[in-house]
């Protein structure tokens, strides 16, 4: 076992919780982030800092248990904590709110809201779910008042869309293609031949032939609108970037022991490093934690041996026989957790390691949080 | 023998589709919430069905490389390879689709060139609404229809690592998007072609990849609901690393009621020994185990009685590490359900 890995076993979050303007979690889906950010919340909160949770997607009885009836966009006070308020993200109307804000005149907000395309492309766009969660995370930064916002992040494929998603749109919008669209000709929806150029010509000429004019149409005047915003939008895609590179942010990597987890998490561990991004910890969720020392020197082999002399006999012999069983199989993956994690932070300092053994229950309650934020932050 | 799903009144919901015709369709569509092991049940069900004998392609769309190291094979790509007798695996993405899509129906080798060079790449592939989609099942397609020269289909099973729950309505509503947006045209039709496949209930299932806990479970239950609305035939929902229940009763009853020096005592007479702390700790390990098989229980009958589709269930798989040998493991299970 590496140095590193032993001195992040040694740390936790609390500091983080202790102390951090901007709190990130981030990781694959399925492997516990929103419970993690809300139990960080849960631990600013208790320290006495105005916290926010902002969350994207909550299982429906967790987002109950947080106060979060709808799906609003409005920070709303979590019952029974002081100081603690979460909120749902609605994209479509945070898309709708940066149209307004960025958009020259109500008018021209109004014809881009009208569009069929962005009524489409505002819940579908690759990175718009990721663009928004910056937009309103920035938001509660500049306007909020809150000591701590602790935002978990979309699942995306591999959660590195989330850096990378504000310029990817940015860049789009401004980019070449949009360019063809843009020139002269197209404003009445009518093909360009000339004005583009020949290669844009011919592309028009081939996308016309695929899709049909009305299509282009629409596609022209959605970006027509769109110009002039684009500085704002690229503008606040740094601010967001900016942000969260300061050392007031952390970011938290959710992983579970499981092999694909851990990889996503160790690729994002490395892309956060390359991007100077503040790196606060790695948490695996849902771990079989090693058996006491005493137990422990009894191996899978022995256990099975013991359990066989044993299956003969009465019910309690038989139940030791099952108890010895599962100490087979859970010291087996316990062992197949810590190789996974150890593979996965080879070369790697995540700062902070921290292990959240599986509950006997399922997490969607206050208590249950509590019980998680034991770990994270004792 | 079970005949697949069977298209009600007014369309939207199928009938149920029982296990044994599990691999029955031509084409399944393979989801689940993140974490529940999609990708391997994916896997599983291909592995079970070239063991069966089917000519079976399996096709991962988001470029994970999660089957290249589970079959540990060279990396996937957009070309199909038979890495298992009978199986074939291979990886789409959207560019190479829209590049073969071009230069198959157009021949326009010159267009597909100019559009590779160009962002309109950029934009079909990762911004123009649902464009990405319906390029990864116009692939799907292509494969599905695909005939040898003596007229029988290439394969006689596609299975497709989709995407997960969170993004699979949007990822089966892509060629629905794209009529509403497209009115005329090639585009249009290669569309309403997919909506076809997806809708025809022999030709398509989709498989619910679930685990029995609450959120997995809440969150199968809402797709199915969200799911059934598109008209997708559900298939048998695949239930994954359930825990084997203790079917010695006594025993169960025994040990709740077993102390740490109870244990010791029993254990000493099969040449093992433990302190008082081991013994409370392999006694407290116990009870947490009989919480997860009762919660796991309320799930399966949450499941049962909201969803009414036939399950499927996986077991846990206790081993150093999880690999093919793993992995035959749950094919063999599925072997089983569709031998009957």
């Amino acid at each position: 076992m590496s140095r590193a890995l032993d001195a992040a076993r040694q740390h936790d979050l609390s500091t983080v919780v202790d102390t951090r303007h901007v709190i990130v979690c981030t990781g694959p889906g399925g492997v516990g982030k929103t419970t993690t950010a809300a139990s960080l919340a849960l631990g600013a909160a208790a320290r006495g800092r105005r916290t926010i949770v902002l969350t994207i997607d909550p299982a429906r009885r967790l987002a109950q248990s947080l106060g979060l009836g709808k799906l609003d966009n409005q920070p709303r006070p979590v019952k029974g904590v002081d100081g603690l308020d979460a909120m749902m993200l609605d994209m479509k109307r945070t898309f709708d709110e940066v149209i307004d804000r960025h958009a020259s005149d109500p008018a021209r907000a109004q014809r881009i809201k009208t569009n069929r395309f962005y009524r489409q492309m505002s819940g579908s766009l690759a990175g718009t779910q990721e663009y928004m969660a910056m937009e309103k995370l920035y938001d509660l930064h500049s306007t909020g008042g809150y000591d701590c916002i602790v935002i978990d992040t979309p699942p995306t494929r591999n959660a590195l869309d989330f850096l990378d998603a504000p310029r990817r749109l940015t860049d789009f919008l401004e980019g070449r293609f949009l360019k063809m669209f843009l020139a002269p000709g197209m404003a009445a929806g009518k093909l360009a031949t000339r004005a583009a150029g020949f290669g844009a010509g011919l592309f028009m000429r081939a996308a016309s032939r695929l899709t049909g004019q009305a299509v282009l149409g629409d596609l022209a005047e959605f970006f027509q609108s769109f110009e002039g915003m684009y500085d704002g939008f690229k503008n606040r895609a740094q601010a967001v970037y900016h942000l969260l590179q300061q050392p007031t942010s952390a970011f938290v990597v959710v992983a579970t022991g499981e092999v694909p987890a851990l990889r996503e998490a160790r690729f994002f561990l490395q892309r956060l490093e390359s991007d100077g991004m503040p790196t606060a910890g790695l948490v695996v969720n849902r771990v079989t934690p090693p058996p006491p020392a005493g137990l422990a020197a009894v191996t899978p082999q022995a256990a099975r041996a013991a359990a066989a002399t044993l299956e003969q006999d009465g019910p309690e012999s038989r139940a030791a026989a099952a108890l010895l069983r599962l100490h087979a199989g859970r010291v087996e993956v316990a062992q197949r957790e810590r190789h996974a994690i150890a593979a996965a932070l080879h070369g790697i300092d995540p700062r902070a390691l921290v292990q959240v053994p599986l509950m006997a229950t399922d997490v969607y309650d206050l208590p249950g949080l509590t019980a998680i934020g034991q770990h994270l932050y004792s | 023998m079970a005949t697949g799903a069977v298209p009600a009144e007014g369309g939207g919901y199928t009938g149920p589709v029982e296990t044994s015709a599990l691999l029955d369709p031509r084409l399944l569509i393979v989801t689940g919430k993140g974490g529940v092991g999609k990708s391997t049940v994916a896997a599983a069900v291909a592995l079970a069905s070239a063991r069966q004998g089917a000519r079976t392609c399996l096709v991962e769309v988001e470029g994970r490389h999660i089957f290249s190291r589970l079959f540990d094979t060279q990396a996937w790509d957009f070309t199909e390879r038979e890495f298992r007798s009978g199986l074939w695996g291979m990886s789409i993405d959207p560019e190479a689709s829209l590049r073969e899509y071009l230069d198959m129906f157009y021949g326009a080798r010159r267009l597909s060139r100019l559009v590779a060079s160009s962002s309109a790449v950029e934009f079909a592939t990762t911004a123009a609404p649902g464009i990405k989609d319906v390029l990864l099942i116009g692939k799907a397609k292509e494969l599905e229809r695909r005939r040898n020269p003596d007229g029988r289909f290439c394969y006689d099973l596609v299975v497709l690592d989709a995407p997960p729950t969170g993004r699979i309505v949007n990822f089966l509503r892509a060629p629905d998007v794209t009529t509403e947006l497209v009115n005329v045209g090639p585009i249009r039709q290669q569309a309403q072609s997919l909506i076809d496949m997806l809708s025809d209930h022999r030709r398509t299932n989709l498989l619910l990849v679930t685990m029995l806990e609450e959120m997995p479970v809440a969150e199968t239950l809402d797709s199915a609901a969200a799911l059934r609305g598109l008209g997708v035939a559900i298939g048998p929902v695949l239930v994954n690393r359930v825990l084997a229940e203790r079917t010695d009763k006594a025993a169960s009853k025994a040990m709740a009621e077993l102390s740490a020096a109870d244990l010791q005592a029993l254990l000493v007479t099969a040449g093992v020994e433990l302190d008082a702390e081991a013994a409370t700790a392999l006694l407290d390990a116990g009870a947490a185990s009989t919480k997860r098989l009762q919660l796991q229980r309320r799930q399966r009958n949450q499941l049962g009685k909201q969803l009414q589709v036939p399950t499927l269930e996986l077991p846990y798989v206790y081993s150093e590490r999880f690999s093919a040998d793993e992995l035959g493991i749950l094919a063999s299970v599925i072997e089983r359900a569709v031998e009957g």
